[in-house]
């Protein structure tokens, strides 16, 4: 390799590989690394779904853009990928939770989200085999236009456009070390050998802390192991995705009839634990049948865990770090890189290639922590 | 439809008083100890359900929990597997078309927990022996099989043993499977029966193994495993191979000898290993035609007793050819063969037409490894074995503390290597628990030497082949 990249980005997961796409599409020479395959992180473990209601002005705004994308996103790749607005159901619990979802919906509304609150009987009514009662719901936040993709179909239909646009996709190829020069990044050290190139994204996931590290970049993101399951098929019943912050549970059903959904143990020490565990098994089957007492008899087919990129105030990190110059980062979604990976993989290609963004990105620099001006994001789940 | 088989050389199939299933509203009759699935079969009904997404008709092909074609609802529940259910008076069975809806009725679900030295996950040849070997040896035993009739492939098995005296040389297998079970019976080892173990946690000092029974779960909390689950049959690729009246042979071998129901009378046999020949001799004594066995390899794979048999019984053994398609639209009536050339390639104008109604595929098997690989043990991809196995020590223990594997899930064999491995197994398991270690050395080193003196004629050298791959892997991973 002795020609140079315009960019090399780390990790093909959503975020990678959509990047690749968006800066080949502005002819840009571009090559994805990552250590294993597409998908092999936490893109592959999530349960695809995307929402629009959150507690930040700034995270609104940037999911409502990415569901613009994702509307037209089959057509632009020309791939299936089973993109469907079945809405997102946010079960309320306790009037606490009432009054806040009334504050953050009337926020939401003034963005132009449709979103609105269902009564106890609206939820029924939507879907009769939820157990509304006997979880003891008050009511829901709702918004239709929320939905799910399947992560697999998204990721490579864009890593496929993009190699059909030339991107280079340099799989089962680690990169040791992101290497700077004089203050900017000259290129990436991989068991492959060294690649020149002008600006380095780091989109490695759980991984972006290490990668960061390599060019002496510190990031105050931790990982956490989030666990997941899947049950056989049965017959579709269940549109929109269920979740519930108080019970930090949320679950939806696929295409092809099984249900996905995961519930997250406030206990989970940070670390790159990946294995399955009973306590998930048992706590998450118990929980599903209080939301859905049929799926008693329903049997679990599958186990797995991921890891989410954890940042102090639960929000992304998107920019250009100061102290190295074409460093790039796209990392720390806090379990919601999935939904906002579009959109931010086409603010990071306009970043690059020096066009006005369709959003400003401020409030996702890496100095916010620094310089302490952080707004949490609090309706995170899983 | 008259698919009983009530005069049989070999078995006696005892009936009992017949009983009434409820069958998508109409009464069918079958009989105690019966699987829904065969007795379905035995009624005439061969189209068990429909495929999910282009609504083929799927009919009995495993017989054993494995491949999926017989997900029925049963009282209420979907997806039952019928194929391992027991049939019971006024049960109410209908087919699925696409995924089936979640029930109404809630049922009942408990949650148990057992704590046991060893848990056996499997009861067929390696998994019993296991269970004497280390119950002998003082550990407390849990056997988890999906089969509400214990002995795995033993009991489906009317053919007389090969080898040593020592090894049940001369005993058909249904008579091992007896002495086994009472032995396992006698030495007080526990069975969860109609069980799946769905899946083993690692906790460092044991396994935590969820297992799925009718009305709940157990969670067994186990010192040590043994994973015995055998295997599952391999398919092979030809249009309509899907269709009912395509059998593996462990499936059409299940139905006619275990449950006494033959479902067709003219059968094509695929493969002449071992298995493909033993079966066709099975459906002569059941009172079938074979029309041909048929073998795309240039030899017979089998033991040549076996294959002389059939031929003096007029069976042709076809070599050199293979199944090009299967005639039908709702199941199979008729089969077509072409002859291959060196390359594998069909050889124009050779196709010829069968006129049957069953075809049987005995095409060779694959180790059933979900539970280790699963739990986390390396794995390895050995052809010779049959596919990915657990990588194992020869005392057959994984790379995981406490986990050992025996018989065709460690790589394909036959039962009597299953049932040494079992005891090699067992008297491991029981010998690093801390039981009698000393007589169980003993017994690992005469089991390791039966072994080696079985496996050393020529059947066995690819086997061996296979085998010494993967204790390689295992003194580089394990030491």
């Amino acid at each position: 390799m002795t020609e140079r990249l315009d960019v090399a980005v780390v990790g093909a997961g959503i975020i990678g590989s959509a990047t690749a796409y968006y800066l080949a599409a502005r002819g840009l020479s571009v090559a994805v690394f990552d250590r294993e395959y597409v998908t092999a992180g936490a893109t592959g473990r999530c349960p695809g779904g995307i929402r629009q209601q959150w507690s930040t002005e700034d995270n609104v705004r940037l999911m409502m853009k990415s569901v613009e994308i994702y509307e037209g996103l089959s057509e632009e790749l020309g791939a299936e990928i089973d993109f469907h607005q079945g809405g997102y159901l946010i079960v309320a619990k306790t009037e606490e939770e009432r009054r806040r979802f009334e504050d953050q919906m009337r926020m939401q509304r003034s963005l132009g989200l449709p979103v609105r609150w269902l009564e106890p009987g609206e939820i029924k009514e939507m879907v009769p085999q939820l157990d509304v009662e006997g979880i003891g719901a008050i009511g829901a936040a709702w918004n239709p236009t929320d939905g799910y993709a399947n992560p697999f179909k998204v990721t490579y239909a864009f890593a496929s456009a993009a190699r059909r646009l030339g991107a280079e996709f340099h799989l089962f190829t680690p990169v040791r070390r992101v290497v700077v020069e004089g203050g900017s990044v000259s290129g990436v050290e991989t068991d492959k050998g060294f690649f020149g190139a002008e600006f380095v994204v780091n989109s490695a996931g759980a991984w972006s802390r290490e990668i960061a590290e390599t060019a002496g970049v510190s990031l105050p993101n931790r990982p956490y192991r989030h666990e997941i399951l899947a049950t056989e098929p049965v017959r579709r019943f269940l549109e929109p995705m269920v979740i519930s912050f108080h019970d930090n549970v949320y679950f939806r059903q696929s295409h092809a009839g099984a249900i996905l959904g995961g519930w997250g143990d406030p206990n989970e020490p940070p670390g790159y634990n990946l294995s399955s565990s009973p306590k998930f098994l048992g706590r998450f089957s118990r929980l599903l049948i209080s939301y859905v007492p049929g799926l008693r008899s329903v049997r679990v087919v599958r186990q797995w865990a991921g890891l989410y990129d954890v940042t102090p105030d639960a929000k992304q990190i998107v920019g250009e770090v100061p102290e190295v110059a074409g460093f790039i980062q796209a990392n720390g979604f806090s379990g919601h890189g999935f939904m906002a990976g579009p959109i931010t993989a086409k603010l990071v290609a306009q970043l690059i290639s020096g066009e006005p963004l369709d959003l400003p990105i401020e409030g996702f620099s890496i100095e916010r922590f620094r310089r302490g001006e952080t707004g949490r994001e609090a309706s995170v789940v899983g | 439809m008259a698919r009983r088989i009530w005069d049989h050389p070999i078995l006696d199939f005892e009936r009992g008083e017949p009983l009434k299933l409820i069958f998508e509203g109409r009464e069918i009759t079958a009989y105690p100890g019966e699987s829904v699935a065969a007795a379905l079969v035995a009624e005439g009904v061969d189209i068990l359900g429909w495929s999910k997404l282009r609504g083929r008709p799927r009919g009995f092909f495993c017989g054993i929990g494995k491949c999926s074609s017989c997900l029925m609802v049963v009282d209420g529940i979907p997806n039952t597997r019928t194929c391992v259910t027991p049939v019971s008076p006024g049960m109410r069975v209908s087919r699925q078309r696409g995924p089936p809806p979640i029930p109404d009725v809630v049922p009942e679900f408990d949650l148990e927990r057992e704590e046991v030295d060893l848990a056996i996950l499997g009861g067929g040849p390696a998994g019993l022996s296991a269970a004497i070997a280390a119950a002998d040896l003082g550990a407390s035993v849990l056997l988890v099989d999906e089969n509400f009739r214990p002995g795995g492939q033993l009991i489906k098995q009317t053919h007389k043993f090969f080898g040593s005296r020592e090894n049940y040389a001369g005993v058909r297998g249904i008579e091992i499977a007896r002495r086994l079970l009472s032995e396992v019976g006698g030495l007080g080892a526990r069975w969860v029966l109609r069980s799946s173990a769905v899946a083993d946690y690692p906790t460092g000092s044991g396994h935590r193994i969820v297992v799925r029974r009718p009305g709940g779960a157990t969670l067994v909390d186990a010192r040590a495993v043994i994973v015995g689950t055998g295997a599952s049959e391999n398919m092979l690729a030809f249009p309509n191979n899907d269709l009912p009246g395509v059998y593996g042979a462990g499936g059409l071998q299940t139905l006619m000898n275990v449950f006494g129901v033959l479902p067709g009378e003219r059968a094509l046999v695929i493969g002449a290993g071992n298995v493909g020949l033993i079966v066709a001799y099975q459906l002569l004594q059941a009172g079938a035609r074979v029309e041909a066995v048929v073998e795309i390899m240039p030899r017979i794979g089998g033991y040549f007793v076996h294959a002389a048999k059939i031929r003096r019984m007029g069976v042709p053994i076809l070599l050199r050819h293979t199944i090009s398609r299967v005639l039908g639209r709702e199941r199979v009536e008729g089969a077509e063969v072409v002859a291959v050339d060196d390359s594998w390639r069909a050889v124009e104008g050779s196709e010829r037409t069968f006129d049957v109604d069953m075809v049987v595929l005995a095409v060779g098997l694959t180790p059933s490894v979900r539970i280790p690989a699963q739990a986390g043990a390396d794995m390895i991809y050995v052809p010779q074995l049959g596919g990915h196995v657990p990588v194992h020590t020869p005392r057959l223990l994984t790379t995981l503390d406490g986990m050992y594997v025996a018989g065709d899930s460690s790589g394909i064999e036959e039962a009597t290597t299953a049932m040494l491995e079992g005891r090699i197994a067992g008297a491991a398991a029981a010998s690093d628990l801390g039981y009698a270690p000393d007589r169980a050395e003993r017994v690992i080193s005469e089991a390791q030497r039966q072994l080696e003196s079985f496996r050393s004629g020529p059947f066995s050298s690819r086997v061996l082949e296979g085998k010494e791959m993967v204790w390689e892997k295992a003194r580089e991973v394990i030491g």
